[in-house]
């Protein structure tokens, strides 16, 4: 038996039941008697309804009921909700807004009713045209202009210079489980939903204040989630209009939406124009920099992913400014979508920094290096830890940087440019309150032990690193141990957003281990020659269970310390010069994420966000028609996820990273960190390989004609 | 989807009277588009005669040349010794498109009926003459970027999405229908697919009651020499931007016939005529290639958002050329 | 500054930590699998060779919370309603003969899903875009979303449900969970579905488009890296699992241990569990 198992590449505890098609995601739990409800939609970005004829659909085949916000149940929308559309009144504030949903015996009977209902619409004029919105942008909340030094005196004083503008398009989500509610009611006071949430117990809280029910009283199950990257955090309005549409037919209703609904319900990644200005002397120290975003948020509400996040901890700049400025449009909100502002903003940092080594002749991984800060800019704290040069270094020396050639266009095979690209990324390492309970089991000598908490698990492995964890403070086997997460009815727990899933779950099993083997310690007086197991203990202390809780909290210390994750991405592309068509060819990561609690899963998740990136430098965009607001790339025929076949080869690397302020464990998170300075890698090789900076996010084949 | 009434026909001439005795009835082969339409309320019919159990299936030489059955799938007509030896250009088209699911499902009747992936016309909220004569054409003041280069009306500027038609529009195909009347009549390729002009609604000239029962293609000489090359905002299952299907009938290094046909780029398949015209007695060098591909691009008229597609155009006709004259082999 | 607010206040109102209860009920495990009618060593054998990890409680707990809601008897359940245009149509799933009345509109994915309590089969679109739903019919791999159950009269359908041999797990998807080919777990089944179905293309010597020599007779193919990608493309993955689903097909495909690549920066070889 290994005694050690945190760190080892140890199969998916939960992947058989992924691989036979057994694992429930929220639609494939048998709920009996369930109706099918179907959403429709509004047909214009702004104004009122006047009139929804729904007598057609009323009297077809199979319906039950038609609710819209002449019969919705009126509710107080929690401000947990997002996006609102929730059926109270007949504002429209968005093309796709929900108007109405109908509930029938099957989802053929429910899909066809919705088409029959016909809406009026008084029309307003709609801000939806990005091109003219940006220049009304404001100062968000709580993101004023943030200014170290004196940037301007400093720009304008430097001998070198740059000043360029990235753009980056709408981006959505593309979770391959499209959204889906199952809502049961039992009375009127209690509520069961099978719903894929990333924070269980934000949705729970959330519907529960909505509904005017207590927390307990509303239970969210998601042992499994089809996908989230952002998208399945917050309750959006059709996990309210399931639940309303259950109580209006006192049945338990199913509501899924479709692909193309998923484009206008449940948020996006808002459109960004980065303004950056980096100077710097002949030998490529910085003088100043500036990142100025602006960007769109929803008509009535506020939501600014933060794209200057990384400028403020990612290089030494003495003198520096970051700017928002954020205009509202009548366009669903924006929301948390992998890595939020990191991404983009390490798309408009990384290419502007690859310029200014272009400009000065200088190698960007030296550029990089050169300009390491000690301790973070922004803060002033010293660095928990911090890998980046060792991740450009030891990712440069696997990827064969040393052949890049620094003249563009240098490298040609047949009809393909070859070229070399580097781009970095951060991403914010951070603990949450979680509790978790253990229940040990002592079956004849034969001691099980079972963690509970709601964790989820949006396939990043949640089940199985909690499984290490646990084993290795008890000191059972990994096949010893049952992980229960997914539903709100077990001890509170943070999100598995933003990176702090891992190690706020983590720790929290971690202690909660510990304090049982504390316990059991104090209730035998057994002296043990070596330090003792959880199954010794039992049976030392003759019990057949034993059950604790810990409420796990951040570590005081880590305040004192700046803590990030780091990477460097290592791109080669080939472009074809007849085609247009690029792809990346290979790619290499290295990754300083504090203690890796399984490679196998750790790199699954560091590919999958480096194809993420590479889907957001070469093919993913969301195009809105500026007439109308309407989404006119609905499908995933019109939104280009990548393929198989648009990845090459991919390699992972980690840093041996011991991080001792973090947290308990050292760990800092693998899962945003992974798409951060991809894009720009990319962008940056297919500059390397073709002469041409392109600017503006995805390089399609029509970028190079 | 609307309710509709299901029958399994077991004969054709049941399946041709079925559909005669009803306006709204459609005929129901591998479904990959039809399905799809019926979904998203584009596609409303009230009755559809299943002809998957007819017996147009087969693949086999004739006097002529090479017969499709109508029903037979795409993914056997790609890969059947017959097709892959003399109509190499026709395999490649027809593997370039979609997935290897949807091929197994798709027949080559069907492929011919296709209907544009214009977001207008897939999105009922949106107008649409082609969907809903008269009610406009969202895309031509739009986005466009998908949209057509040539042969495009005031009422519509769809493009058709086959790749598989592509090659059948350069290989001078032959589609076999059987009418109403249970007689047979042969349409050439180029007279199959309409272009939209006052009509959009209209994709193609069968009438309601005809079946497709085969697709010919004559002997040629061209199984050597071609390529088909497939531009698209992804490296696989994307639509292409631009797509073209180039054979070339080469001896001692001059052309004595030259195909070529794109997608993406028009209401039908586009031959490219005066492209083909030039090459015809001239040697095979890139110059060549390219100076057909720029005349035959002079033509194009581009909307706001695809200007790109005239230069892709260009590029992508001499590219393909190159490939064909490399013996069609993949970069 | 800027630090970003995404945490549990944002997003809706926790319950205070302190009213809830740590004793929470759970299902009893044990309870379940005994119901089940599945007792002491058979337990293991019936979860076996799946997980190289070995035996976990977890892995009992899900499957014995999933195995309890499935239908025992493999019946069809009947239609919920009476149907305007019912067809009836009869066909095998996984081995066994299913007979059942479907309105016209119904698709083979719903079907599944809805009155036969296959639900692994997934809905990811609904419009032939992204192969969640793929499923083999009559041997050949294709979308149960864009096939009408109305059509599949006399078909043999084979689902995710359908590959294990009895206990055992088909290679395909041993080397899925080696080699870590999903992670949310969404879309394997059709890649697995599809995968599998295409080792059955390559021996034909089936061709695709980034086959080098389109007019080569055709044969069992050794299948390069490229093949492997673009005859797997229309599975589409959100997650980015692509090079460890190519892995886990080629591992099957050529017989040969391919190596699971990542590194940690102090040593110099590859790790390979």
């Amino acid at each position: 038996m290994n005694m050690n198992p945190i760190g080892e590449a140890i199969d998916r505890i939960d992947g058989f039941l992924k691989v036979t098609g057994r694992a429930n995601y929220a639609m494939d739990f048998p709920v009996e008697n369930a109706a099918h409800a179907f959403l429709f939609k509004s047909e214009t970005a702004a104004g009122k309804i006047l009139k929804i004829d729904s007598k057609a659909a009323e009297e077809s085949e199979g319906v039950i009921a038609v609710m819209t916000h002449l019969n919705a149940p009126k509710i107080t929308p929690s401000r947990g909700l997002r996006g609102g559309a929730i059926l109270q009144d007949a504002d429209i504030e968005y093309f796709g807004e929900n108007i109405g949903v109908v509930v029938a015996e099957t989802f053929e009977q429910a899909r066809n009713a919705a088409n029959l209902i016909t809406v009026q619409y008084e029309k307003a004029a709609a801000k939806v045209d990005f091109s003219k919105e940006n220049s009304n942008g404001t100062v968000p909340r709580g993101r004023e202009d943030m200014r170290r030094g004196k940037f301007e005196e400093a720009f304008e004083s430097a001998e070198i210079k740059l000043d360029e503008t990235y753009f980056t398009p709408i981006e959505h989500h593309q979770a391959m489980a499209p959204h889906a509610t199952v809502a049961v009611w039992d009375g009127d006071d209690k509520l069961i939903l099978y719903n894929e949430s990333q924070i269980v117990n934000g949705v729970q809280g959330a519907v529960a204040a909505t509904f005017g029910l207590k927390p307990e009283n509303v239970r969210v199950i998601t042992p499994h989630i089809g996908g989230g990257f952002g998208s399945k955090g917050g309750a959006w309005g059709h996990v309210v209009i399931a639940a309303m549409a259950a109580k209006l037919v006192k049945r338990p209703v199913k509501l899924a939406l479709t692909r193309n609904m998923m484009i206008n319900s449940v948020g996006l990644r808002q459109a960004n124009i980065q303004r950056m200005r980096i100077s710097a002397t002949k030998d490529g120290k910085l003088t100043a920099l500036s990142h100025e975003t602006t960007t769109h948020c929803a008509i009535n509400e506020e939501f600014v992913e933060p794209c200057g996040d990384v400028s403020e901890h990612m290089y030494d700049a003495p003198n520096s400014l970051v700017t928002y400025r954020v205009a509202p449009m009548n366009v669903i909100i924006p929301t948390y979508t992998r890595a939020p502002g990191k991404s983009t903003g390490s798309f408009a940092l990384e290419s502007a920094i690859d310029e200014l080594a272009h400009k000065l002749k200088i190698d960007p991984v030296e550029l990089r290096i050169k300009n390491e800060p000690e301790k973070d800019p922004a803060t002033g704290k010293p660095w928990s830890s911090r890998s980046l040069v060792k991740c450009l270094r030891k990712g440069a020396a696997a990827f064969g940087w040393e052949k890049r050639k620094m003249e563009p266009r240098s490298t040609k095979e047949g009809d393909f440019l070859i070229g070399f690209g580097v781009g970095c990324g951060i991403y914010p390492a951070r603990q949450r309150e979680t509790s978790a309970v253990i229940k040990l089991k002592n079956d004849d000598g034969k001691v099980s032990a079972t963690v509970e908490l709601a964790a989820s698990d949006l396939g990043t492995g949640t089940h199985t690193i909690i499984a290490q964890v646990a084993a290795e403070t008890l000191g059972l086997p990994v096949s010893d141990i049952g992980v229960k997460i997914g539903d709100s009815a077990l001890p509170p727990a943070a999100g598995s957003v933003g990176s702090v899933g891992a190690s706020s779950f983590c720790n929290a099993v971690y202690e909660v281990c510990l304090k049982a083997m504390e316990q059991l310690q104090a209730k035998t007086n057994v002296e043990f020659i070596k330090a003792p197991t959880a199954a010794e203990l039992m049976q030392a202390a003759n019990l057949k269970d034993f059950q604790t809780r810990a409420d796990a909290k951040p570590l005081e210390i880590a305040d004192k310390y700046a803590s990030h994750s780091f990477n460097a991405n290592f791109a080669e592309v080939w472009v074809n010069e007849s085609t247009g068509m690029a792809r990346v060819k290979r790619f290499v990561s290295a990754t300083g994420a504090g203690r890796i609690l399984n490679p196998k899963t750790s790199r699954s998740q560091m590919i999958g966000g480096a194809i993420w990136g590479i889907g957001q430098a070469l093919s993913e965009e969301s195009v809105l028609d500026p007439r109308w607001g309407n989404f006119v790339t609905r499908s995933f025929a019109d939104y280009h996820i990548p393929s198989n076949l648009d990845i090459g080869d991919m390699e992972t690397i980690f840093i041996d990273e011991q991080d001792k302020f973090v947290n308990k464990l050292g760990i800092k998170g693998v899962g945003e960190v992974g798409i951060v300075g991809v894009a720009a890698a990319v962008v940056n090789a297919v500059f390397n390989a073709t002469g041409k900076r392109i600017r503006s996010l995805p390089l399609t084949p029509d970028k190079f004609v | 989807m609307r309710p509709f009434k299901y029958t399994r026909a077991a004969e054709t001439a049941k399946a041709v009277e079925a559909i005669s005795k009803n306006k709204n009835a459609r005929f129901l082969a591998g479904g990959t588009n039809i399905i799809d339409l019926m979904k998203e309320d584009v596609a409303r019919p009230d009755e559809l005669v299943d002809i998957n159990r007819l017996s147009f299936d087969q693949i086999k030489a004739t006097s002529g040349g090479i017969s499709l059955g109508a029903l037979a799938k795409n993914t056997e007509t790609a890969n059947h010794p017959l097709v892959r030896q003399n109509l190499p250009l026709l395999s490649q088209a027809i593997l370039a498109g979609a997935s290897g699911q949807i091929r197994n499902m798709a027949t080559n009747g069907g492929n011919l009926n296709q209907r544009t992936r214009c977001t207008y016309f897939y999105d009922t909220a949106m107008p649409c003459n082609k969907r809903e004569p008269g009610t406009g054409c969202g895309a031509m003041e739009g986005i466009n970027r998908m949209h057509a280069v040539f042969g495009w009306s005031e009422k519509c500027v769809a493009v058709h999405p086959s790749d598989m038609c592509v090659a059948l529009a350069a290989l001078d195909a032959n589609v076999k229908v059987q009418g109403a009347d249970g007689k047979t009549r042969s349409i050439a390729f180029a007279d199959y697919h309409r272009l939209p002009g006052d009509s959009p609604e209209l994709d193609n000239n069968l009438k309601h009651d005809d079946l497709i029962t085969e697709i010919e293609i004559p002997k040629n000489n061209f199984a050597a020499n071609s390529y088909y090359l497939k531009v698209r905002d992804r490296a696989s299952y994307a639509f292409a931007l631009v797509s073209v299907a180039a054979a070339l009938d080469v001896s001692g290094g001059k052309i004595k016939d030259a195909r070529i046909a794109l997608g993406g780029v028009a209401h039908k398949p586009w031959r490219a005529l005066e492209a083909e015209k030039f090459l015809k007695g001239k040697d095979a060098t890139e110059a060549n290639f390219k100076a057909a591909a720029e005349m035959e691009m002079k033509a194009a008229k581009p909307l706001e958002h695809n200007k790109f597609k005239v230069e892709l155009g260009k590029r992508a006709v001499a590219r393909a050329l190159t490939m064909a004259m490399n013996g069609g082999k993949t970069a | 500054m800027n630090e970003e607010k995404f945490d549990l206040e944002d997003c809706g109102n926790p319950p205070d930590m302190a009213t809830v209860e740590s004793d929470v009920l759970t299902v009893d495990e044990e309870k379940l699998l005994d119901e089940l009618g599945i007792f002491g060593e058979s337990r293991r054998k019936f979860l076996g060779q799946v997980s190289t990890a070995g035996l976990s409680v977890l892995a009992m707990q899900l499957l014995a919370e999933n195995e309890a809601f499935a239908a025992s008897n493999g019946d069809v359940k009947t239609a919920a309603v009476k149907l305007e245009n019912a067809v009836k149509v009869s066909m095998k799933v996984n081995g066994s003969a299913k007979s059942l009345d479907v309105d016209s509109r119904m698709t083979l994915l719903d079907a599944l899903r809805e009155r036969m309590d296959l639900t692994g089969s997934k809905k990811g679109c609904d419009h032939g875009q992204c192969g969640a739903c793929t499923v083999i019919v009559d041997g050949q791999r294709v979308l149960s979303c864009l096939t009408l159950a109305a059509t599949c009269e006399g078909a043999d359908v084979t689902t995710i449900e359908g590959l294990a041999t009895g206990e055992k797990l088909h290679p395909v998807q041993a080397a899925f969970i080696k080699h870590d080919g999903f992670q949310c777990g969404y879309c394997t089944p059709g890649q697995i579905c599809s995968a599998v179905a295409l080792m059955e293309e390559a021996k034909r010597g089936d061709a695709s488009y980034v086959t080098e020599n389109i007019q080569a007779k055709a044969r069992s193919l050794n299948l390069s890296d490229d093949e492997i990608r673009e005859r797997m493309s229309g599975n589409l993955c959100r997650c980015g699992a692509y090079p460890n689903i190519l892995r886990a097909i080629k591992e099957v495909h050529t017989g040969k241990e391919q190596a699971q690549g990542w590194k940690f920066s102090e040593s110099s070889e590859t790790e390979v569990a």
